[in-house]
């Protein structure tokens, strides 16, 4: 990947869950490292994310959680990047993964997965690696 | 070394002395910026004798599954010392959406009870003595809770005018800060404004107008933000009722204000005492009220659930004991812990025990609550109160100078604020300037971190029987009824003049949902029925 332009990432909170407080955190530390973060928001689908991921040609799907919503929409979400041939790495982040979802997402293809936890240049660092990796 | 701050940003000093305070004493002056508990303006607090005061009222948050299940979690609180219950909905229900809702799939009953029937509402309520209980309802809008209630009671023989409980609110903030419901501000405004009313003469005892600035506060407002906000709510839904034309001691007496406490045990108290204050010289000096309950503001509280952390859960044990010493020791009508588990889920039942068992200890081992104000007089106490009070009264101003409410709301001015406070607090804990223990201090190996990590970690299934058995109701029930009901709440909502609680408990009577009552309304303003736009309104 060249680095010509910074690194993309797609940011969505899935299904009904409405807090943004992590999602506005993550946002802004990705910035911070020289990112650029696409926030779709709140009410957003497996559908509405694999369709914004492919028009805006991002790097990384990056997930927001406070609910368990996110477990179940993630089977619906790459089963449509499987159907579409879409390669682009998915991250979680969030305050309700725990140390058995890790495993457990981690098994159905997620790349990383952050929790509240987490500190701000490790969740960078990996980001742009994983979008590096994947450009390569 | 940094100089020390509150939470909120205020310096301190290495101590306090009486210079730091306003001169106490029997003049008039003083007498006016505190008082004894019990007199205005109610800074001490707002009983004044311990058998006057009684305790706080002891409850939990609650709800999870269908009403029936939380109907049996309100039995086991009540069976464990609770004296009062706190209802919380799951996703859709905070959003006026039916479990039917095809973005509801993965959210019914796992963060919180599913109601959106009038049937909901009496399988909640089912065997509890309703004049006996305070029935809290964080079920956003009030208005559908209060129609219910209102129903329910009169049918199973109670007088409504006995219930006491309340409702939350939120017109101005909502749509900014977590459950968004999608209704325009004047349609929001209009249904707490009715909810008011209504409750005003219909349920004199219950608090219709809760002013929760928990519930906007949790994403990280500090204490100055929180009660600016909160007031800049109150006044304006205040202003908005007298100009209606209702007298303003018919409701001021049933106002309350559900507070945040963080971890800032200092800043908390203050904060309690200076809303008081705050509150009194508004209601008594702007608004005219002439009873003196219309003065002295009830206040419950909720411990902050942002302070918890999901690394080392029974740490959260020791943060309720704190932030509920703070609460007996500012004087609160009611108060509710957040649970062990609460960083990770809604609370489970053992959760709920230790929250209850930590209020008990608070106050009967402890005896935090003896005496009324008992860190009034300290020289930071006082202090911070009379800082807080200039501070959420200048903020307050600072909004009230940017335009009307609907005008700064509309803007995405609060958007914004909410946004950065998030952003804010979030790099806080990042950088070490709030410590967190467990977190950004004294973390430990994740394989040593064990105790209570499963218990913490056990989540609520999807509650997917119950989008089956939605769906089957809206098949079965009387066709007809729901499509005149319908009608009256859409024109309800188009027509000016009419308070909304009457065709709102009448339809939920007649089998509507709330989902499709909200639908309803919103079409009688002009706005889709649904605004997600995958659902279709029950008639034509």
């Amino acid at each position: 990947m060249t680095t010509e332009r910074p690194v993309r990432v797609l940011l969505a909170i899935l299904g009904l869950d409405q807090h943004e407080a992590g999602a506005f955190a993550v946002a802004t530390l990705l910035r911070d490292a020289g990112m650029e973060v696409l926030y779709l928001g709140r009410f957003a689908t497996p559908e509405i994310v694999v369709d914004a991921a492919l028009e805006e040609d991002a790097d990384i799907i990056g997930l927001s959680c406070h609910s368990w919503e996110y477990l179940y929409y993630l089977d619906e979400l790459f089963e449509l990047l499987h159907g579409r041939e879409i390669s682009t790495p998915v991250v979680v982040g969030g305050s309700v993964i725990g140390r058995d979802d890790e495993n457990e997402i981690h098994a159905k293809g997620v790349a990383a997965t952050f929790g509240p936890s987490s500190d701000a240049n490790e969740i960078a660092r990996q980001i742009r690696s994983l979008a590096e990796a994947r450009g390569a | 070394m940094a100089e020390r701050r509150t939470q909120s940003g205020i310096p301190l000093k290495p101590f306090y002395t009486a210079a730091d305070v306003s001169p106490g004493g029997d003049d008039d002056a003083s007498r006016e910026r505190m008082g004894d508990p019990g007199v205005y303006p109610f800074t001490r607090g707002r009983m004044s004798s311990p058998r006057r005061r009684d305790s706080w009222i002891q409850q939990e948050l609650s709800g999870e599954g269908t009403p029936r299940r939380s109907n049996e979690q309100f039995h086991q609180l009540i069976a464990r010392g609770a004296r009062g219950l706190d209802v919380i909905g799951d996703a859709p229900t905070m959003s006026s959406m039916d479990p039917d809702h095809p973005l509801a799939r993965h959210a019914v009953g796992n963060t919180g009870v599913s109601i959106c029937r009038f049937r909901d509402f009496e399988d909640l309520y089912a065997g509890l003595p309703l004049d006996e209980l305070t029935l809290s309802h964080s079920l956003p809008p009030g208005a559908y809770a209060i129609a219910a209630l209102h129903r329910i009671a009169r049918r199973r023989g109670f007088d409504p005018k006995q219930l006491r409980g309340s409702t939350i609110l939120l017109p101005a903030y909502c749509e900014d800060c977590s459950y968004q419901i999608h209704m325009p501000y004047e349609l929001r405004m209009r249904l707490a404004l009715d909810a008011v009313e209504f409750a005003a003469t219909e349920m004199p005892r219950f608090h219709a107008f809760l002013e929760d600035t928990y519930y906007i506060s949790d994403g990280g407002l500090n204490s100055i933000e929180e009660m600016a906000l909160g007031f800049v709510e109150i006044r304006e839904i205040v202003r908005a009722l007298i100009r209606r034309g209702i007298d303003v001691d018919s409701f001021a007496p049933r106002i309350a204000i559900l507070v945040n406490c963080r971890m800032d045990l200092f800043e908390e108290v203050a904060k309690i005492r200076a809303t008081r204050r705050i509150f009194a010289r508004m209601m008594r000096e702007e608004f005219g009220a002439k009873d003196p309950r219309s003065w002295s503001c009830a206040i419950t509280a909720h411990t902050s659930g942002l302070s918890l952390t999901m690394a080392q859960p029974i740490n959260n044990v020791a943060r309720g004991a704190v932030q509920g010493l703070a609460l007996a020791l500012a004087g609160v009508q009611a108060v509710e812990i957040s649970c062990f588990d609460e960083a990770y889920r809604t609370p489970s039942h053992d959760s709920h025990m230790v929250s209850l068992r930590t209020q008990q200890i608070v106050q009967l081992e402890a005896g935090a609550d003896r005496v009324a104000d008992p860190l009034g007089g300290s020289y930071l106490v006082e202090s911070l109160t009379d800082e807080l009070e200039h501070r959420i009264v200048a903020m307050v101003a600072e909004i009230e100078s940017l335009g009307t409410l609907e005008q700064v709301c509309d803007s995405g001015w609060f958007r914004r604020l909410f946004q950065q406070a998030m952003t804010r607090r979030a790099k806080a804990i990042q950088d070490g300037s709030e410590t967190q223990v467990g977190v950004n201090a004294f973390k430990i190996p994740e394989d040593e971190d064990q105790l209570l990590r499963d218990h913490s970690e056990s989540k609520i299934a999807p509650c997917r029987e119950r989008i089956d058995e939605i769906r089957q109701f809206k098949q079965d029930r009387d066709a007809g009824a729901v499509a005149e009901h319908f009608a009256r709440v859409r024109e309800a909502g188009a027509a000016s003049g009419i308070n909304l609680i009457e065709p709102i408990a009448d339809a939920l009577e007649a089998d509507l949902t709330q989902g499709e009552i909200a639908g309803a309304l919103r079409l009688g303003v002009g706005e889709a029925y649904d605004p997600l736009r995958q659902m279709e309104p029950p008639v034509g």
